[in-house]
């Protein structure tokens, strides 16, 4: 579970300061999935950043399993994510030097989990790149270094997924293949699914739907 | 995961392997340097005990006692015996002539060779033994001077011995009583039947040792208590003065080398960590969001860069040592390399440069990695910050600085290269700074090739002036060593030019003066002038009597010399202290060599008394001169005006220089003149050359290593802001831009890049040349204004090449390609 209280998020741009978030609270409960839409510049992904532990509010808090994020510093609040989150990004964000199966082995290997190359080949398998372990990103499509990166999420099992415009860079097509994978793994693994995304057809797949406007969001009914 | 994990994916990367190469450079340049310098030095220190024909020896004017000799084979030591004194060689038909007689035992010389020959000026051969009890070897122009023939008698005092052979050079013909007559070479069990020597006879016994470096200390410290007036022990420093300088110089320049090289591999460092930091920005990124904590990060980064070193280091040690082992066989017989010193020094040196420059230089980009946001992987304006990249720098200077003062353990050498840096960096990057500013402004108003690449270098304005920098300093410290190789050559050439004079004659009677200019007239013989020469004594100095006998240790003694006198300073000589006196002076006074004043305890205002055959006179020391006795030119220790010296009885000085093909004249000259003195040198000059060609081989080989490591610093440097200049390229390509356009914009980028460190580079190596050629070399200075516009060709040719080379990808594969790689 995820709940968020009176979130804010001010930068100083040129001796002023500017407010991206203006006190922003919602709850989702484990294992459901929400999806935040906005135009670009809204918040969005500061909002995603902030809920992730990747950077730290100006005010208000985010409290992740009963564990507020107000109060941990930076390497605490990476243990967490170690723990409970994974993420799938608009550009895949694989490490180049490495191959299908040693990205999604990563995480695991992070968290010193035992194992840690069978798992991967499972989830690699599940997603459909089992002939392609030893890849290098490079020599892979954009569907499928989006596939690693979504085996690569929920490899290491986490409570929690954040996924930034995860069809951003795909076409059509392989986009709809993106989603259904997607939410397919999620309702497997009972993961809470929180993305930020401008697809309409993404959006409408998830259970409850957020608007991002000026620093400020509400619901969709 | 561990760093051995991460090292072996950064390997596959591609980007650890440009900092392994880095690391391994370094140490490489370091061990081969300090491994070939090593040798070089063992060999010209051998080549310097060839000269004595053994390691040590211990002159004694009285005998070798039998005690030094059994203390030897105690040590472990090889030992043989030598007596050389001037003797009267005579015929069966009572023909004569003084030669200098060296009588040896077998196993002479234990080091170097004896080369003899069968007939006179036949072919030569090395010697395998001595000349055996009853035998006597001649040097070729005692043949035609005595009118013997092998197997003639020839009688040495009152031993009848036979001519068997003739002897062509002996390893230390130049050290003892040479020059008083050509050589002969005769059984040291002969000497008793000779009769000649008697106590008080002047003679130099030598008592020749070989052996260990730890035996021969251990006898040096044994014997040099009991030594007594007259004898002294010879190691390889003080029996070749003459030598000295010239080594003193080659070293100099192979440490200068040394330290250029490790200041080289360190910029090699600090641009690949650099660039392996920079691509290492969004990994970390990932990392971190996927739960890494920093210190994790240290810790995998940290490990990792200890592996690169570990097997740098270990890679350079073995690359390096076959580097210089390469070098060495490779001038083995230039060289005279026997075989290479083996030592752990330069292996140490090398360990330490690697764990110096990789804790300067790499580590301080590493650890900063792990500051990296992980929001990075939704924000990709975010950056390493790099406010601290000048403090590293600066520390990593510092500790350059360090490293090379203790490799080249010299203070004024590691200063002259700092304060040429400095130029380069400071006056240098302060400089292209500002130009890089209004740079964009010239570009803006011309064609559009200029305003691309200068609006690249404008954009990059620091990483330009940093690379422009490091491109500089590369070319600077490539540009110091041919500057200083030119000046040490010159020097070299100059101590010893074509026609230096090979041969000194003495005794020459006031009224065969005219004579003798006729005889070398007559055979167009190059010579120096002839110095008037009174034999003297100095006995006191400000009254009080000087010691007769005594070491030097005791204080001031008695000494005597060859007395001169001139009414102006001779060549080479320069006062160092007080005045040379006016042409004419009738005062009592007299000028001295700087380092016999100070054995005498004499300075300027001080009363010598001179003892001049039985008459005494008291001068005032008006100046002291310093000589260069490396000239080879007739020098004197105490020089008189002409009005005090002159009334005196004298014999006259002169030296000359005949080339090997008219040996035969000497023969000439000493029928004419028997009692004439010729000392031959011809051999000295030989082996100063010889040795002097050497170095300069050595020198020539050194220098490759340095440009060798100086071009790949230039391609670390370009390579360094490839990756920006690689996605510019490909997005002007993606909007049409022709290759033309691209490639010329490149090619003017670099070639600005090239031109203003060029420039810098010139001014640099300028700086440090006056420094350490002035200040560390003792050469003198000529600014190179050649080198200017040299410099800046070299500069724009070399880095626009290199940047066009390393970018020629840009624009032979697709944009998307290219692109898609990004």
């Amino acid at each position: 579970m995820i709940k968020v209280t009176n979130l804010f998020k001010a930068v100083p741009v040129g001796g002023e300061t500017l407010e991206i978030l203006r006190g922003i609270s919602f709850e989702i409960k484990s294992g459901d999935s929400a999806a935040i839409v906005g135009v670009s510049g809204s918040g969005k992904s500061t909002l995603l950043g902030l809920l992730a532990g990747l950077d730290q509010a100006s005010g208000g808090d985010v409290i992740i399993d009963g564990v507020s994020l107000a109060g941990l510093d930076e390497d605490s609040r990476a243990a967490l994510r170690a723990e409970k989150v994974g993420f799938v990004f608009q550009s895949f964000q694989l490490l180049p030097a490495l191959t299908a199966l040693e990205n999604v082995m990563l995480p695991l290997e992070l968290a010193g989990a035992n194992g840690a190359e069978q798992q991967a080949t499972t989830f690699l398998n599940k997603v459909g790149l089992g002939e392609r372990l030893a890849h290098y990103p490079a020599t892979l499509s954009g569907g499928e270094q989006q596939r690693v990166a979504i085996a690569r999420a929920f490899a290491a099992q986490p409570a929690l997924l954040f996924a930034d415009e995860p069809t951003g860079n795909l076409d059509g097509e392989t986009a709809e293949k993106i989603i259904d994978l997607l939410f397919s793994l999620n309702a497997s693994a009972g993961t809470t699914l929180i993305l930020v995304t401008h697809d309409q057809r993404l959006a409408a797949r998830c259970q409850r739907r957020f608007a991002m406007e000026s620093g400020r969001l509400s619901e969709i009914s | 995961m561990n760093s051995w994990l991460l090292l072996r994916r950064d390997w596959r990367g591609g980007e650890l392997g440009i900092l392994l190469l880095a690391a391994t450079l370094a140490v490489t340049v370091v061990v081969g340097m300090s491994a070939f310098v090593a040798s070089l030095q063992a060999t010209l220190t051998d080549e310097s005990k060839r000269f004595l024909a053994a390691d040590r020896v211990v002159v004694s004017g009285v005998s070798v006692s039998t005690a030094w000799r059994d203390r030897a084979l105690d040590d472990a030591l090889a030992t043989t015996v030598t007596l050389a004194f001037p003797s009267m060689a005579v015929t069966a038909e009572d023909d004569f002539h003084l030669v200098s007689v060296k009588a040896v035992e077998s196993g002479y010389p234990l080091r170097g060779d004896l080369l003899i020959s069968d007939a006179p000026y036949g072919p030569i051969s090395q010697a395998d033994r001595v000349p055996s009890p009853g035998e006597i070897w001649l040097a070729p122009r005692l043949y035609a001077l005595l009118g013997v023939s092998n197997g003639d008698p020839l009688w040495i005092g009152d031993a009848k011995l036979t001519v068997a052979g003739v002897v062509r050079r002996e390893p230390d013909a130049t050290s003892g009583t040479y020059g008083y007559g050509p050589r002969v070479l005769m059984n040291l069990a002969d000497i008793d039947a000779t009769g000649v020597v008697q106590p008080g006879s002047r003679v130099s016994w030598r008592l020749l040792l070989s052996g260990s470096a730890d035996s021969l200390d251990r006898f040096s410290q044994w014997v040099t208590p009991q030594l007594e007036q007259g004898q002294r022990l010879l190691g390889t420093d003080d029996d070749q003065p003459r030598l000295g300088r010239t080594l003193e110089r080659a070293e100099g320049f192979l440490l200068i080398a040394g330290s250029l090289g490790v200041v080289l591999a360190a910029a090699a460092i600090a641009l690949s960590a650099r660039r392996f930091a920079t691509r290492h920005i969004d990994p970390v990124a990932i990392m971190k969001s996927l739960g890494a904590t920093r210190s994790r990060i240290s810790r995998l980064y940290g490990g990792s860069l200890m592996l690169v070193g570990a097997f740098g280091s270990a890679l350079g040690c073995v690359l390096g040592w076959l580097v210089g082992y390469f070098f060495l066989t490779l001038f083995a017989e230039e060289l005279g390399v026997t075989s290479p010193t083996v030592s752990i020094e330069p292996f140490v040196i090398g360990g330490v440069t690697a764990l110096v420059c990789l804790g300067f230089f790499a580590w301080p980009p590493l650890t900063r990695l792990s500051a990296i946001p992980p929001l990075r992987v939704l924000r990709s304006d975010i950056s390493l910050d790099g406010g601290h990249s000048s403090m590293d720098y600066l520390m990593g200077g510092c500790a350059v600085i360090l490293l090379m003062w203790w490799y080249s353990g010299d203070l004024r050498l590691t200063f002259a290269v700092v304060m040429g840096l400095l130029v380069v960096v400071l006056a240098g990057g302060g400089f292209a700074l500002l130009l890089l500013s209004g740079g964009r402004r010239i570009g803006s108003a011309a064609g559009s090739v200029w305003r691309f690449s200068l609006a690249g270098l404008q954009r990059r304005r620091r990483s330009s002036a940093l690379q422009m920098v490091i491109f500089a300093i590369a070319i600077m410290l490539m540009l110091l060593l041919i500057m200083i190789r030119g000046a040490l050559v010159e020097q070299w050439q100059a101590q010893l030019p074509p026609g230096t004079p090979n041969h000194y004659v003495l005794n020459i009677a006031p009224e065969e003066q005219a004579e003798l200019t006729a005889f070398f007239d007559r055979y167009q013989i190059t010579r120096q002038p002839q110095f008037p020469m009174t034999r003297g004594r100095v006995v006191t100095v400000d009254d009080a009597a000087l010691a007769e006998y005594g070491t030097e240790s005791e204080g001031p003694r008695q000494r005597e010399a060859n007395l001169t006198y001139a009414q102006h300073l001779p060549e080479d000589n320069v006062v160092t202290d007080g005045e040379w006196w006016d042409a004419g002076s009738q005062h009592f006074e007299v000028s001295l060599e700087e380092e016999f004043a100070e054995r005498l305890g004499a300075t300027i205002g001080s009363r010598l008394g001179l003892r001049i055959g039985a008459e005494e006179i008291e001068v005032v020391v008006t100046s002291i001169r310093q000589v260069d006795w490396q000239s080879l030119k007739p020098n004197f220790f105490v020089i008189l005006p002409p009005a005090v010296l002159a009334p005196f009885p004298k014999t006259y000085f002169t030296s000359f220089f005949l080339p090997e093909t008219d040996k035969g004249r000497l023969n000439d000259l000493v029928k004419m003149f028997p009692t004439f003195t010729v000392i031959e040198l011809d051999i000295i000059v030989t082996e100063i050359r010889q040795i002097i060609n050497r170095v300069g081989q050595a020198i020539e080989v050194v220098l490759g290593v340095i440009l060798l490591a100086g071009a790949l610093v230039l391609i670390a440097g370009v390579r360094a802001s490839i990756d920006a200049r690689v996605s510019e390229s490909a997005l002007l390509r993606a909007m049409g831009a022709r290759k033309q356009l691209i490639l010329g914009a490149i090619a003017l980028e670099f070639s600005v890049l090239g031109a203003l460190a060029g420039t810098m580079a010139v001014a640099g190596a300028e700086l440090a040349a006056w420094g350490l050629q002035t200040h560390v070399l003792d050469l003198s200075y000529q600014p190179t204004f050649w080198l200017w516009p040299l410099g800046v060709i070299v500069g724009v040719l070399l880095i626009a090449s290199l940047g066009l080379w390393s970018c020629r990808h840009v624009v032979s594969t697709p944009p998307l390609v290219v692109l898609r790689e990004l």
